[in-house]
């Protein structure tokens, strides 16, 4: 079998403190646009990840549409019950 | 959290670079007019690169040009200044405002020579008693004569260069939690156990945070706790003015925060306010006042009982480039997600030809920006808390600054009573 490519994409130092998070983003942030569905990276867009909760959120814009907003990684849906 | 390739691309600013393009169709103040009293030349880096700022003698003009000169890249930094440029003093080639060769006196009078070889030059303007040079490409924009340079007031500026990327400067600025934490508990903390009285104002819990795009970057709101919709936070705001302001103020105080990026790893950050409080009139100022303050002490430690101290030690203990891929931001950071958002929609529109935002092209006198007037609804304590525990401590004309604003809050009560 032949060998991979290499890796394009680089990755903080492994004895980083928080490596495992930085890998985790490199690896699960949207890498097509929702809305045009071209990729988000050649065309100069931009995903900035933040967590809420348990969900992990990435504010995306799409460098191509100029699609502007979140896409939500969650392993459960949770709904908080308004007063009633 | 970004990736190491996103994070190099929106901090790195020298030529070539993504954000160094961008960032190169705006102007900056690099120098001040007094600089000028007693040399015509300086010495001084933006954007990565060194430059030589000259000053003619005679008509007062002012000019920017690389540092190195292309026969054998001395500094024309120690050259001649003459009214229509500047001459390297090791062999005494001439160069114009634009950067063309006008005289290579050790050559044959010999015009292709002269014609294959050109300095890179920029354009220079004098605005609120600093210099402000453009060093990208042309068409130059017009320099946008935002308010706090050229409205009336006493002027008073503070400056100093810091060891960190500019970027996690402006990133501040979209981050009104911070204000709560930073100076507010952590000021509070300190003056407990130091023995003074922070100001209470800033300890004020955030109910809603919000931001806008807006024609010069990001609109800042805020509805305090004890405040409402209607209130001037959030009525009005504050902006984010792209790529290297936030415009503050309040209480008869105007204020512009100026983050020029000098290189990766340095920003001069300057303090440049204009007091003008309802009520009395400031006395005639020949120049704004600059000074340096301070923000470590001898033993290298940063100095945080004062505001802007507080928000440095922030910055700069960042680190000099601050890795994001080692970050974790949360719900209340969604303003830096967006001012990143900002900052690729216009490299984009720079690779693409076109203007970015805040791009001025007009001829105008003014432009003013929206700001709050009535500042976390603490009116004369904020004009106080600003000039005595802020970077104004620094000023030789505080007392003269507390003087004004006492007076005009005298004179208005005194002007409400009658009434």
């Amino acid at each position: 079998m032949s060998d991979l490519p290499p890796d394009p994409h680089r990755l903080p130092d492994q004895g980083e403190w928080f490596s495992a998070d930085a890998e985790r983003h490199l690896l699960d942030r949207p890498k097509f646009c929702p809305m045009c569905g071209e990729d988000l990276e050649a065309d100069g867009g931009i995903t900035t990840e933040y967590w809420a909760g348990d969900t992990r959120n990435f504010m995306t814009w799409c460098g191509d549409c100029g699609w502007f907003g979140e896409v939500v990684r969650f392993d459960m849906v949770t709904i908080q019950e308004e007063e009633h | 959290m970004l990736t190491v390739e996103q994070n190099e691309e929106l901090t790195q600013v020298g030529p070539g670079t993504p954000m160094g393009e961008l960032l190169r169709r705006y102007w900056y103040p690099i120098a001040f007019e007094q600089d000028f009293d007693d040399v015509f030349t300086k010495s001084v880096r933006l954007l990565g690169e060194n430059w030589t700022l000259f000053k003619t003698p005679k008509s007062g003009r002012y000019g920017i040009v690389a540092e190195a000169c292309p026969h054998r890249r001395a500094s024309l930094t120690y050259g001649v200044v003459h009214e229509d440029g500047i001459r390297c003093g090791y062999h005494g080639w001439k160069w114009d405002f634009d950067g063309t060769c006008l005289e290579q006196p050790a050559e044959a009078d010999n015009q292709n020579f002269r014609d294959r070889v050109r300095q890179k030059a920029g354009k220079a303007e004098v605005m609120g008693g600093m210099v402000w040079v453009y060093v990208g490409p042309d068409p130059a924009p017009e320099l946008p004569r935002f308010d706090v340079f050229v409205m009336d007031g006493v002027k008073d500026c503070g400056y100093a260069t810091l060891p960190c990327n500019w970027l996690q400067i402006m990133e501040n600025s979209v981050d009104p939690h911070h204000v709560e934490w930073l100076h507010g508990q952590y000021f509070e903390f300190l003056g407990q156990t130091q023995g003074f009285d922070a100001p209470k104002s800033f300890q004020k819990k955030h109910i809603k945070t919000g931001f806008d795009e807006m024609e010069w970057g990001i609109l800042k709101r805020r509805v305090l706790e004890g405040s409402t919709e209607e209130n001037d936070d959030w009525k009005i705001g504050h902006p984010l003015v792209f790529p290297y302001f936030m415009r503050v103020g309040g209480a008869g105080i105007d204020q512009m925060q100026i983050r020029v990026p000098i290189d990766d790893t340095t920003t001069w950050k300057l303090f440049y306010s204009n007091h003008a409080p309802q009520g009395a009139e400031p006395a005639d100022q020949a120049r704004p006042v600059f000074y340096e303050y301070l923000w470590r002490d001898e033993q290298g430690r940063h100095i945080t009982d004062y505001i802007e101290g507080q928000d440095v030690m922030a910055w700069v203990s960042q680190g000099p480039v601050t890795d994001r891929t080692q970050e974790h931001l949360g719900r209340s950071d969604a303003g830096v997600a967006m001012l990143r958002k900002m900052f690729k929609e216009n490299m984009k529109k720079v690779a693409n030809g076109e203007d970015p935002i805040g791009t001025v092209r007009e001829k105008h006198d003014r432009i003013d920006l929206p700001c709050e007037k009535d500042k976390f609804g603490a009116e004369r304590e904020f004009a106080e808390a600003w000039i005595t525990l802020g970077s104004s401590r620094y000023s030789p004309i505080k007392q003269d600054l507390l003087d004004l604003h006492n007076r005009a809050w005298a004179n208005r009560e005194k002007s409400s009573a009658s009434s």
